[in-house]
């Protein structure tokens, strides 16, 4: 299993285990910003969990095309795990306090950073997956 | 990889693209309201988060992985999985422009019907590939 993968998973493992604590904080009859942490659990859960878990297997089972070690960790494989996990961080520090520092500079700014962060990762993700889905067919013409 | 599976999983992959691209603008959106209008992109986010990307990749892969059969075509009826990825694709677009042009037209019961047929399509092309080669078959 490529290191990239492992972090994926592991990291994956964090948020699963973050976002199943804070299910159960949000049940209890004394916190009364369920609504708040509703959104973060959920993300911490399919973001964070599910998605990274696919990320990660994909990286590690998807046919490559060469067989080499600079194909195995990738630039972009890096890329989107570090930018994944970042936008993840300063998403889940920032979003339970959105509604209550509305407009508030420095939560926009996190937020906004956030965001990119999220689409920068999919990119990066998308340009590692992409040319790893094709047919044998393919490959075999390409040999001849 | 199958034709079959390299085209649901690409686009698995465009409706992951889209997904976060709505996501992230609805978190912004959430700190500095950019239009009221835009919550109404929220039920978007989710179908294509759920079956654009994960549940596709999933249909995709196991359609490429699953034992194949041993004799015959090797993945069962080839056509029948280009008609899932049509219906399920086409299905999802409908039910979308469902949740944003509320016309008569019973956009989002259309859509939904079709991902619906396409999921029976498919698991019925898939039930016989879920088994094992050993002898003691279950």
């Amino acid at each position: 299993m490529p290191k990239v993968t492992r972090l994926f998973i592991k990291s994956g493992f964090i948020y699963l285990f973050l976002g199943i604590v804070m299910t159960l904080v949000a049940e209890l009859p004394q916190v009364n910003t369920s609504a708040l942490l509703l959104p973060v659990y959920w993300h911490m859960i399919v973001i964070g969990w599910v998605t990274q878990v696919i990320m990660g297997v994909s990286i590690w089972m998807f046919p490559r095309r060469k067989r080499s070690r600079e194909n195995i960790e990738s630039v972009s494989v890096l890329l989107s795990f570090w930018t994944l996990n970042t936008g993840l961080i300063l998403r889940f520090s920032a979003e339970p306090f959105i509604p209550l520092f509305h407009g508030n500079s420095a939560i926009v700014l996190v937020v906004v950073i956030s965001s990119l962060l999220h689409i920068a990762a999919v990119f990066f993700y998308v340009i590692e997956i992409w040319p790893r889905v094709f047919t044998r067919e393919k490959v075999k013409r390409k040999k001849q | 990889m199958p034709a079959q599976s390299v085209w649901i999983i690409r686009l698995s992959l465009a409706w992951l693209s889209l997904a976060t691209l709505i996501g992230s603008i609805l978190l912004v959106h959430k700190a500095v309201d950019l239009q009221p209008a835009m919550w109404a992109l929220l039920p978007l986010h989710f179908e294509t988060a759920i079956w654009g990307w994960a549940v596709q990749l999933a249909m995709g892969t196991a359609y490429w992985i699953f034992p194949r059969h041993l004799v015959g075509t090797k993945r069962g009826p080839e056509k029948l999985v280009w008609w899932v990825l049509i219906l399920f694709n086409t299905g999802l677009i409908i039910l979308l422009a469902g949740y944003l042009h509320q016309s008569v037209l019973p956009l989002k019961l259309t859509g939904r019907g079709m991902m619906t047929f396409s999921v029976i399509i498919f698991g019925i092309s898939m039930w016989s590939r879920v088994k094992s080669y050993s002898s003691h078959t279950n």
